[in-house]
């Protein structure tokens, strides 16, 4: 019932779920045969995980006002931290299980850092976070391949590869655990003090700082999360592939951005739910998965994927001005 | 005060080159010869090209990172309709490859003036879709030195004069007439059209540049449409020097461009940057990445390098914006 009451509340997020289902549907009546097997449903709640952590953090940073383009070289470049401990390159002579612990550790940690440096450039010094992020997924990555020469770490203990490919009652750990991390920082964006405080930062940062907020605070706060939300998102992907390397997931940055834009995240800060992001993320994957069982060539991928974000842009365009006329007549009409 | 700070940071990345040469140098004595000179000039002309588009979109505010896909869409298309065609002219080649980067680059500044979302989202976008047109649509065959053009062959191994060395010779390259050219066009809009005060004006404030009468759909335009020109003319020397095309070349090369750009001082908030720092920023990238090699570093240090500066200047061009907006009492960043 609050679900009916929230969607009847909130039309961005209506017409989302309806372009979910019709998506759904319209998928499962070309290619449902292939697309809707239990087979291909888990392989699916299996790569959501690492997805949907980064484009979280990517709707994060946007909900500020922001953009975050090192989060998929900061999760090679933590992944491959973990690697190298795993590999006992790092911290020799751990036991087993305690180099499992100190891997996360080191990837959770180093993750953090990354997006701290972000956070610390943002805020104290004011730099544009588009510019400053670019930057750092240069230097990021730069450190994952200075480390690696671009080559594969490959083969981690069971133990730790058993984190990617463990599942609960036919459904995947990694799943499992993302949702309920995901869920809970939705909640905790719309009914913390913080999390409302991200918003009004997002939407002016300038009057943010004038009511008394920390906002210096308030950026390295984002950037780190983001980090976080990077490093966890290492972790599942090395321990589900068995391997770390530079420029795993390229595609993730443009569908990070794609799940923002169709995710009703207001690029310029301030408007946005995670309940939005977390729909799309589902679509995405949906889509994602067709392009793979209609086995097209990666150069026709690419182009579907530029054209959607081009599409969604122009479509969310043309949606904010008829809003805007829309104020505006309701406005006239107050007046007169 | 305005021209001493300019003046700063390049004496600051001149010192850079300086230094690093210096050490470079003392590791390998033959590091130090016109040689090395001709060989800079001849493998930065590339990014020389469109570091002086990104420069003039960057002063007015906006970023590009689809101009290696517009490269080498114009050089992949411009080499497939010569070899269909048999028409084997280098200007034609020129001429062509330059007028789909317009086109291309007007598709990007339209998009960019119209849909209000940063500029980056939306040339992410249009790099994976021209990259994907190109690579569907039209070929995604690689073209090697047996059937490309022989204009453009004959053209990267001309020469405008030449030195004797103690072993053979050595000469300055063709290359550098485009990149001349476009300097001396780039210097001109930017310091003596009124186009180029609109640039400045509208990287400084779009809003104030309108009120004062420029028209920022034409600016912008203009803008991507320069650098597509650019990236189109980037595309055939890319193709001259490795005598071959590839469905993927140039894809990703953005990174080292934007460095440069960013390193010479260009701001990314707009209404800042200089030619000769734009310049000086392409050389200085370059030297690292084809020298690393001799200071005992393999050539996977390059990111982690060039990274670390672009860093480390958008960190002082940032902390010094910022120092001057707290002098005139401005909260707003």
């Amino acid at each position: 019932m609050r679900l009916i009451r929230e969607l009847r509340q909130d039309s961005k997020l209506f017409v989302l779920v309806v372009v979910g289902i019709f998506t759904a549907i319209l998928l499962g009546i070309l290619i449902g045969d292939k697309l809707y097997t239990p087979r291909s449903l888990m392989s699916m709640a299996y790569q959501i995980p690492e997805f949907a952590l980064i484009a979280v953090g990517m709707a994060l940073a946007f909900l500020t006002g922001g953009i975050d383009l090192s989060l998929v070289a900061n999760a090679n470049t933590s992944g491959i931290f973990a690697a190298m401990v795993l590999k006992g390159r790092w911290f020799p002579g751990l036991s087993e299980g305690a180099a499992i612990l100190v891997a996360i550790l080191v990837a959770l940690v180093s993750s953090m850092l990354f997006g701290l440096l972000n956070g610390v450039i943002i805020g104290k010094l004011s730099a544009q976070p588009m510019i400053v992020t670019l930057a750092s997924m240069l230097f990021i990555s730069g450190i994952g391949m200075a480390l690696t020469s671009g080559n594969a770490i490959v083969g981690f203990p069971d133990a730790f590869t058993n984190i990617g490919t463990a599942h609960l009652f036919g459904v995947p750990v990694i799943f499992i655990f993302s949702m309920i991390v995901i869920l809970l920082f939705g909640k905790a964006l719309s009914s913390t003090s913080t999390g409302r405080r991200l918003y009004l930062y997002g939407e002016n940062k300038t009057a943010a700082r004038f009511s008394g907020f920390k906002v210096e605070r308030l950026a390295m706060l984002v950037y780190t999360l983001t980090g976080l939300f990077a490093g966890l998102s290492s972790i599942m992907i090395i321990s589900r592939v068995n391997s770390a390397k530079v420029g795993y997931g390229e595609a993730y940055l443009l569908k990070a951005l794609l799940v923002c834009m169709i995710g009703g995240i207001n690029p310029d800060g301030g408007e946005g739910k995670i309940s939005g992001v977390l729909i799309t993320i589902l679509i995405i994957q949906l889509l994602t998965d067709s392009l793979t069982i209609w086995e097209l060539s990666p150069y026709s991928k690419k182009l579907i994927w530029g054209a959607m974000l081009l599409v969604i842009m122009f479509l969310n365009h043309l949606y904010n001005r008829y809003r805007q006329k829309r104020q505006l007549e309701r406005t006239v009409k107050g007046v007169s | 005060m305005k021209f001493r700070r300019l003046d700063k940071r390049i004496f600051f990345l001149l010192g850079i080159i300086v230094v690093y040469s210096t050490i470079v140098g003392l590791k390998n004595p033959y590091f130090l010869s016109i040689q090395t000179v001709f060989d800079t000039i001849r493998s930065s002309s590339e990014a020389a090209l469109v570091a002086l588009g990104l420069l003039v979109i960057m002063i007015a505010g906006n970023i590009d990172i689809s101009f290696p896909a517009i490269a080498l869409f114009g050089g992949y298309v411009t080499v497939v309709i010569m070899i269909a065609t048999g028409i084997d002219n280098l200007f034609f080649a020129f001429a062509l490859s330059t007028l789909f980067g317009v086109v291309l680059g007007l598709f990007n500044g339209f998009l960019v003036h119209s849909l209000k979302i940063p500029a980056l989202i939306i040339t992410l976008g249009t790099q994976y879709l021209f990259h994907g047109i190109m690579t569907t649509f039209i070929g995604s065959a690689t073209y090697g030195a047996g059937v490309m053009p022989k204009s453009i062959l004959s053209f990267s191994a001309k020469q405008l004069f030449q030195i004797k060395l103690q072993y053979g010779t050595t000469g300055l390259t063709y290359f550098v007439i485009p990149v001349v050219i476009a300097i001396a066009v780039t210097w001109f809009i930017l310091y003596r059209t009124m186009l180029g005060r609109g640039i400045f004006a509208m990287g400084n404030s779009e809003e104030a540049a309108r009120r004062v009468g420029f028209n920022p759909l034409v600016i912008r335009l203009f803008v991507y449409g320069y650098m597509g020109a650019l990236a189109g003319m980037m595309g055939i020397i890319h193709l001259a020097s490795v005598n071959a095309v590839y469905p993927n070349a140039l894809i990703g090369t953005e990174m080292m461009v934007i460095a440069a750009v960013v390193l010479g001082g260009a701001s990314f908030s707009g209404g800042r940057g200089t030619i000769l720092g734009a310049l000086l920023g392409v050389i200085i990238i370059n030297l690292m990445n084809n020298t690393l090699i001799f200071l005992g570093l393999s050539s996977s240090w390059n990111n982690f390098c060039v990274g670390a500066l672009m860093v480390i200047s958008v960190v002082i061009t940032s902390y010094q914006e910022r120092l001057e907006n707290r002098r005139k009492l401005l909260f707003t960043d």
